[in-house]
């Protein structure tokens, strides 16, 4: 018996691995889905995003690398579906080269939904008219402080090779004085950048999207007012989806919600495995006295 | 002067860097313009080439001196001159003067990316969930009473971040939202105070050629 | 209570009333008090008008602003600007030109313009007067710093706390020597203008002339080219002053990828591999973090991190046997070193930060009072 409570204590770490691969893996096999419901951070970056006025833009900063694009990339996709369900005016840039495919990716995700819906040209979302992808500029300060000036003169070709001072939706963007709000996804410190640089020198509001384990990093910055609204991992990504199918009626595969099944089971597992470890060190503690 | 010249340097170019800050005169911003947009740029460059040197160089020595498994750093550099060579000259989509695509099968940049790149990258961080679970195995025991608080927070945490709480409790998903607005913003702010007063003091110690740790502590 | 409030409702209702009655009476009418200045702490070519709104303004569309300057006496028109804004900066002056400025009042077919402002000029400032309490701090700050410096280099004993992080160094150096296995350096995942990033390398270079003079091996992977040259120049210098110039090897220090977890991918297989008794994690850190902490934890390493990333730092302190906070990373290269300027420089950070502290407290007692009902009695 001493020894099954010492075992209890100090499990393996690759049981503890394998039961959670196993909670992982049996939601997506086997799916159910719950409804989030939406924090306050969520829906004022929902509330801000659906009441940008008609002479002003939404931009999002694709900052995410591959390895949080499972986390992060519900997230480009549910902002864009907003935008464009709405005819909002969108601009896109990377700060990191690896998320010139998300970015990518997304917007040919998106514009497909809509164009395959799409009865006139009025209705299709095209590049150039109702979105620019400015693409990648490096080191990160040249286009976060760079667009404050101008846009155009940062990024002087979009990611298609287009001339942006010729795209007819540059036309209203010049500057950060015509974006009604950037929203900065990433796993790492650039919406810190953006808040740092471009809100600091040209008082531009800034919306971020990051993964769960750095999303405390950013309530300093909400509550402040600094950040205006924010997604935080994939229960972020979840409930923007559930704000643009609830109250605009788009629909489309919802990866973020379908992913929260799994999440649910793994965080319960861990909890679990705590109760175990807690169980097992208190009863080897009374033995010991 | 081996000395000399880069103390010289940190302090001339922190002062200029610094001076922007408070003079919105034209000159004193295109100056500092030019300095981030040309010339960190450049030096951007010429250090990737030095990058990308370290690592052929690190694994060529591997190989030539039969290194324990050195028979991965072959596929390392070949991956490398492949990949370099599909990027130069395939363009991104297969656009470029380089046939990416035989019968269909297409190994362009674009999709050497999507399906490779990605996945490979969201594996490593999703093991990140792993070590989570053995990590929080291991230290969350409720030892004293410190240790039991955090393990309420962490529950309170683990469960508010989920859409189920709401269904059970519907009053988690607030709790756990105002623990992160509040305690831990105090907290974070806290140590804000401090990270920010010590890089302040670092940066100052720097340009004024006190602190040469990053010269390799020459005195 | 309810009478109250439809006391108030009658009140904007007759107030509306008044407005609607005003317009239709007397037509539209402009925004009066039209005022250009030169807009303050910029680099030039910006001119800021102000305006009193026009009477008519809750029924306005808003307001087209016209300039006119003394080399183009005709109006053009330079923006517009919705109802309810009482100021507009325009944004594309030539700095020298004097301007003059109209505000037009629009409602549907109709305008009412106000009268020609006063002659105004654009020009850049030299100084932001808005920065002023930064400099005034940093100021303070700076004589701090530079006083316990002074007090250092003539003798002054300067207790520094015990940071049980950096005296394990020479312990977990040691072991790894009797061991004979390497010491693996992981200094974060930022560039070198990240202050976080030069603290790293502070410490490299104390720790590289421990090793140099126990004549172990050190493996430093990194994950920047930039701060990959400044590592390899470090660590080759810290040899040579320990003595060692001919145990210093190369290729102990490399650039892998700048790819996040690639880079975690790699230096996870190097403890795989190599099993370094000791594992240094010094810098900023993101996600990676616990994957490189655990990954070190369970190979049996002994781990000594330091981050300020206040988000990482839980998963270091869970999973490595001490953790540096904040600041101890920036303060470990004056500990390890033991110098006195980099003692003095140390203690006078922390009087700024009795300062802040200080003017926090004041400030925030100060605000609390003046919002007290009590004191308005006064």
């Amino acid at each position: 018996m001493k020894n099954s409570w010492e075992k209890l204590a100090k499990l393996d770490r690759r049981v503890i691995y394998f039961l959670l691969l196993l909670v992982v893996v049996v939601p997506i096999i086997f799916p159910f889905r719950l409804k989030p419901k939406a924090m306050p951070p969520v829906e004022k970056l929902f509330n801000h995003i659906d009441t940008i006025p008609d002479d002003k833009c939404l931009v999002i900063s694709v900052d995410y690398t591959p390895d949080t694009e499972p986390e992060l990339h519900p997230m480009a996709i549910a902002l864009l579906r907003h935008a464009f369900a709405q005819r909002k005016k969108v601009g896109v840039l990377c700060i990191s080269l690896l998320g010139l495919g998300l970015a990518q990716d997304a917007l040919a995700t998106v514009s497909e939904e809509f164009n395959s819906r799409a009865q006139t040209n009025a209705d299709s979302i095209i590049s150039g008219r109702d979105f620019v992808f400015w693409g990648w500029q490096t080191p990160p300060l040249v286009p976060i402080l760079g667009m404050g000036e101008n846009i155009a003169k940062v990024f002087p070709l979009d990611y298609y090779g287009n001339r942006t001072d010729t795209l007819p939706i540059m036309q209203k963007i010049k500057n950060y004085n015509d974006v009604a709000i950037l929203v900065s996804i990433a796993g790492s410190a650039v919406p810190f950048w953006y808040i740092t640089y471009a809100q600091t020198s040209f008082g531009v509001k800034i919306g971020a999207g990051s993964t769960a384990v750095q999303a405390a990093d950013f309530y300093p910055y909400l509550n402040s007012g600094q950040v205006t609204g924010m997604m935080s991992g994939m229960k972020g990504g979840a409930e923007y989806e559930q704000l643009v199918e609830e109250r605009l009626g788009v629909y489309g595969r919802r990866r973020a919600t379908d992913a929260m099944s799994s999440q649910t089971a793994a965080h319960i597992w861990i909890m679990i495995t705590i109760i175990i470890g807690n169980i097992g060190y208190f009863v080897m503690r009374r033995r010991k006295k | 002067m081996k000395i000399r010249l880069p103390l010289i340097l940190v302090l001339v170019t922190g002062i200029v860097g610094a001076l922007p800050f408070i003079i919105p005169h034209g000159i004193a911003q295109s100056f500092d313009n030019e300095f981030r947009n040309s010339i960190l740029r450049i030096i951007a460059a010429f250090s990737l080439v030095l990058g990308v040197g370290s690592i052929v160089r690190h694994h060529t020595y591997k190989i030539k001196w039969k290194r324990e498994n050195w028979q991965y750093s072959w596929i390392l550099l070949i991956s490398l001159v492949i990949t370099s060579i599909i990027g130069l000259f395939g363009g991104i989509e297969g656009t470029g003067a380089l046939p990416t695509s035989v019968r269909g099968f297409s190994f362009d940049i674009q999709t050497i990316f999507v399906y490779m790149a990605i996945p490979l990258g969201a594996t490593m961080f999703a093991m990140l969930s792993f070590f989570m679970a053995s990590a929080a195995y291991r230290a969350f025991r409720a030892r004293n009473f410190e240790a039991t608080l955090l393990l309420i927070a962490a529950f309170i945490m683990m469960l508010g971040s989920v859409p189920l709480s709401s269904y059970i409790f519907p009053r988690l998903p607030g709790f756990a939202e105002w623990i992160l607005t509040v305690p831990n913003t105090a907290a974070k702010r806290g140590m804000g105070f401090g990270i920010a007063l010590g890089s302040l003091a670092t940066s100052l110690k720097i340009i004024l050629g006190i602190e040469r740790g990053w010269l390799g502590g020459t005195k | 209570m309810q009478i109250t409030k439809q006391k108030i409702n009658i009140k904007y209702l007759v107030v509306f009333m008044l407005l609607l009655n005003c317009c239709l009476v007397y037509g539209l009418e402009p925004p009066t008090k039209v005022v250009a200045k030169d807009a303050p702490n910029d680099a030039g070519g910006n001119i800021d008008i102000f305006w009193q709104l026009s009477v008519s303004d809750p029924t306005l569309e808003g307001y087209h602003i016209l300039r006119r300057s003394e080399p183009e006496p005709e109006p053009v028109a330079v923006g517009f600007i919705g109802r309810g804004r009482n100021s507009f900066t325009d944004e594309g002056t030539t700095d020298g030109v004097k301007y003059s400025y109209q505000v037009i009042a629009v409602q549907e077919s109709e305008e009412a313009a106000s009268e020609w402002s006063n002659l105004v000029s654009s020009k850049p400032q030299w100084f932001h007067t808005g920065r002023i309490n930064v400099i005034v701090f940093t100021f303070i700050f700076t004589f701090l710093i530079v006083f316990y410096i002074n007090r250092a280099k003539r003798g002054a004993n300067l207790f520094v706390r015990k940071i049980a992080g950096l005296l394990a160094v020479d312990e977990a150096i040691g072991r790894a020597t009797e061991m004979g296995k390497p010491i693996l350096y992981v200094p974060g995942l930022t560039g070198i203008s990240d202050v976080a990033t030069i603290a790293a390398m502070n410490i490299l270079g104390e720790v590289a002339k421990k090793v140099a003079t126990c004549d172990s091996q050190l493996i430093v992977p990194n994950t920047d080219p930039i701060v990959f040259t400044v590592a390899q120049e470090v660590v080759k210098e810290a040899y040579t002053q320990a003595g060692r110039p001919d145990a210093y090897k190369s290729d102990s220090v490399y650039f892998v990828t700048d790819s996040q977890f690639a880079y975690a991918a790699a230096v996870d297989g190097i403890m795989t591999r190599e099993r370094p008794a000791t594992n240094f994690f010094m810098g900023y850190f993101y996600a990676e973090a616990l994957i490189l902490a655990e990954t070190g934890a369970s190979t049996g390493a002994v781990q000594i991190a330091g981050t300020d990333s206040v988000m990482q730092l839980p998963f270091f302190i869970v999973a490595c046997d001490y953790t540096l906070m904040g600041e101890e990373l920036y303060a470990a290269s004056a500990y390890l070193s033991r110098e006195p300027l980099l003692l003095g420089g140390l203690i006078g950070q922390d009087w700024g930060k009795v300062v802040i502290v200080a003017v926090l407290i004041l400030t925030s007692v100060i605000g609390l009072l003046t919002n007290l009902q009590v004191l308005k009695l006064f």
